[in-house]
């Protein structure tokens, strides 16, 4: 896959209402490509996580357009967009959200199901993913079991096995010391690249820098180009 | 993926069991109750709808068993078996009586009051149903007692008690005769006519029809030769007692079952609540992955419905096995379980949890998935 994986166009939104109303973003404009690893770079509440989520689908924006995986998001119904994001977004989040009732694997075949990868084909990218990331000794332990890097490589496991166009990550590392947060970043650099998907990691860290393709700096709502 | 998202958001199984046993507990509580009116019922029903009485005749105005004072005229037995058609008129007396286990009352001694019958023993109409151990009374001196009676006064066969001061032989324990609040006793017309001081009275007279005589036609004739008495049919008779008994029974049963479906309904409301509440931030995970919601409120449902039907089927089997073992141990109580109660007990069980699953499915649905950023 060589096109966009997702473009804001001029994108605005706000964040709660009357004069409490606050703009998380302004004017906000942004192309990933495929195969990109863009960090997405800015201090706290300069909009970074609504960003994610307007890119995902998940909020509406206040203005602009948002396409995804060459389908503007716009024109799309609820149902539409839910299943447009299960398709094509993969996420990981500060922490692994993984299901504490699920195992490593079904954490991850869940993901599958949800995209609706037909069950054989998940299972095989589930193992193929497990075995990539050093996990796979841990596939039938619970989430509970696991250190905080091995639930986080869990979580990109989880973001890749149903072969995303973009995956969007919230500050991956941040809860990670600093071999454990390499390992996860090594990993989803290596595998998004592997299956041609885009990666747009919202980040304070620093370790990040030498697997990014491009850094774009978000101040107030406003992305800069670095 | 419903199997995956069900294992997902399944309550942790210590809380599933409890909350089961407790709607178990409710469910244990309206069989039980169900179960102890339909064995009254059914022991009213056994002895006055019992074959070969085809007709009650009783004084004018009673038209029940349970709740007669009245005494038929001492000609109307011998009257009634001269009619046409009238193969036998059996007079019975039906007091109530103080049965004791000792001749000389003592503070320790035990003391029952129980309904008597006494019937022209051992071929006349009007005896016991169904004979447990033991026969039906012969002689003066026999006593046929219900079961439950002869628990409650710690004596068996060829034990001696004394009813109303005078001393009588447990010959024969029956069945079918217990009506929880009292049960029956059975012994010879005479006797229990000279212990009640009812010598020459008669509370009945059961008739039995010569062969080939419609029923109908026979209920017309006693009708017309005794228009100051009332007459009933078997059928007629068994429907008044159920209905006497339904009438203290039913009240009662009612409020306590619906009692046990308000605090079933509410355990249900609470775990499947405390579900979504514990599962909130799986819940946005599982929505802002793309999960659908309709998947999860159905999940939700299905998990409180379950609750329900093992709850519901824990109460079941808990009365069931509770029925079995007091009629071993302890018969003075009797259950016996109609299927349909517990379909009923299922089915309403089953309606309250879908009731009980619609608020939290309401909550669930304003859960927002951008939560997951925020866990």
């Amino acid at each position: 896959m060589t096109g966009r994986a997702l473009e804001l166009q001029r994108v605005s939104q706000t964040r709660g209402a009357g004069r409490r109303a606050v703009t998380a973003l302004h004017d906000a404009s942004l192309a990933v490509v495929a195969g990109e690893f863009v960090l997405l770079e800015g201090p706290s509440g300069a909009g970074k996580t609504t960003l994610l989520a307007v890119a995902a689908g998940l909020l509406r924006p206040a203005a602009g357009e948002v396409t995804l995986a060459g389908r503007s998001l716009a024109t799309m119904s609820v149902v539409e967009c839910r299943r447009h994001r299960a398709a094509h977004v993969g996420f990981v989040f500060q922490r692994s959200n993984l299901l504490p009732g699920l195992t490593v694997r079904e954490n991850v075949l869940l993901m599958a199901a949800i995209a609706g990868v037909p069950h054989a084909e998940g299972e095989c990218e589930t193992t193929r993913l497990l075995e990539a990331l050093g996990i796979a000794a841990l596939a039938q332990r619970y989430p509970r079991e696991l250190s905080g890097g091995e639930e986080q490589r869990a979580a990109v496991a989880r973001a890749l096995v149903h072969r995303p166009s973009i995956v969007l990550a919230d500050e991956p590392t941040g809860n990670l010391d600093g071999s454990s947060g390499r390992a996860v970043a090594e990993g989803l650099a290596a595998l998004a690249a592997e299956r041609g998907a885009a990666v747009l990691v919202a980040t304070h860290d620093a370790r990040l820098e030498p697997f990014a393709t491009r850094r774009v700096l978000i101040v107030d709502g406003r992305i800069t180009p670095q | 993926m419903t199997p995956l998202i069900r294992k997902a958001l399944r309550s942790r199984s210590v809380r599933f069991w409890l909350t089961a046993g407790g709607i178990g507990v409710t469910a244990l509580l309206v069989m039980v109750l169900g179960s102890a009116y339909h064995s009254v019922s059914s022991s009213v029903a056994a002895y006055v709808g019992q074959p070969g009485i085809d007709v009650w005749v009783a004084p004018l105005g009673v038209d029940n068993l349970m709740r007669s004072s009245a005494f038929l005229p001492a000609h109307v037995p011998e009257s009634l078996a001269t009619i046409r058609g009238v193969a036998a008129a059996d007079p019975i007396v039906r007091s109530y009586v103080t049965v004791r286990d000792e001749a000389n009352p003592s503070p320790g001694g035990r003391r029952l009051a129980l309904i008597a019958i006494g019937y022209a023993a051992p071929s006349g109409g009007g005896g016991p149903p169904v004979i447990a151990r033991g026969r039906e009374p012969r002689d003066s001196n026999d006593i046929t007692l219900d079961r439950a009676a002869a628990a409650r006064l710690h004596v068996t066969l060829s034990d001696t008690v004394w009813v109303n001061g005078h001393a009588g032989v447990i010959v024969g324990l029956t069945d079918g005769t217990n009506l929880l609040s009292t049960q029956f006793l059975f012994a010879n017309l005479s006797t229990v006519s000279e212990a009640s001081a009812l010598r020459g009275r008669a509370s009945f007279a059961l008739v039995r029809p010569a062969p080939g005589v419609q029923r109908t036609v026979l209920l017309d004739s006693i009708r017309t030769r005794f228009p100051r008495l009332s007459v009933y049919s078997r059928e007629q008779f068994t429907a008044n007692n159920v209905r006497e008994v339904a009438a203290g029974f039913i009240p009662l049963l009612t409020l306590v079952a619906l009692l046990g479906l308000l605090a079933a309904a509410v355990l249900v409301v609470l775990l499947v609540h405390a579900v979504v509440e514990e599962r909130r931030e799986d819940i946005a995970v599982l929505l802002a992955l793309g999960a659908d919601a309709g998947a999860l409120t159905r999940t939700v449902i299905a998990e409180a419905l379950a609750l329900a039907l093992v709850g519901g089927l824990l109460g079941i089997i808990a009365a069931s096995a509770l029925g079995a073992v007091l009629d071993r141990a302890l018969p003075v109580i009797p259950l016996l379980f109609h299927t349909a109660d517990a379909a009923r007990v299922l089915l309403v069980f089953v309606a309250a949890a879908i009731g009980a699953a619609v608020a939290p499915v309401a909550r669930l649905r304003k859960i927002d998935p951008l939560e997951a950023f925020r866990a």
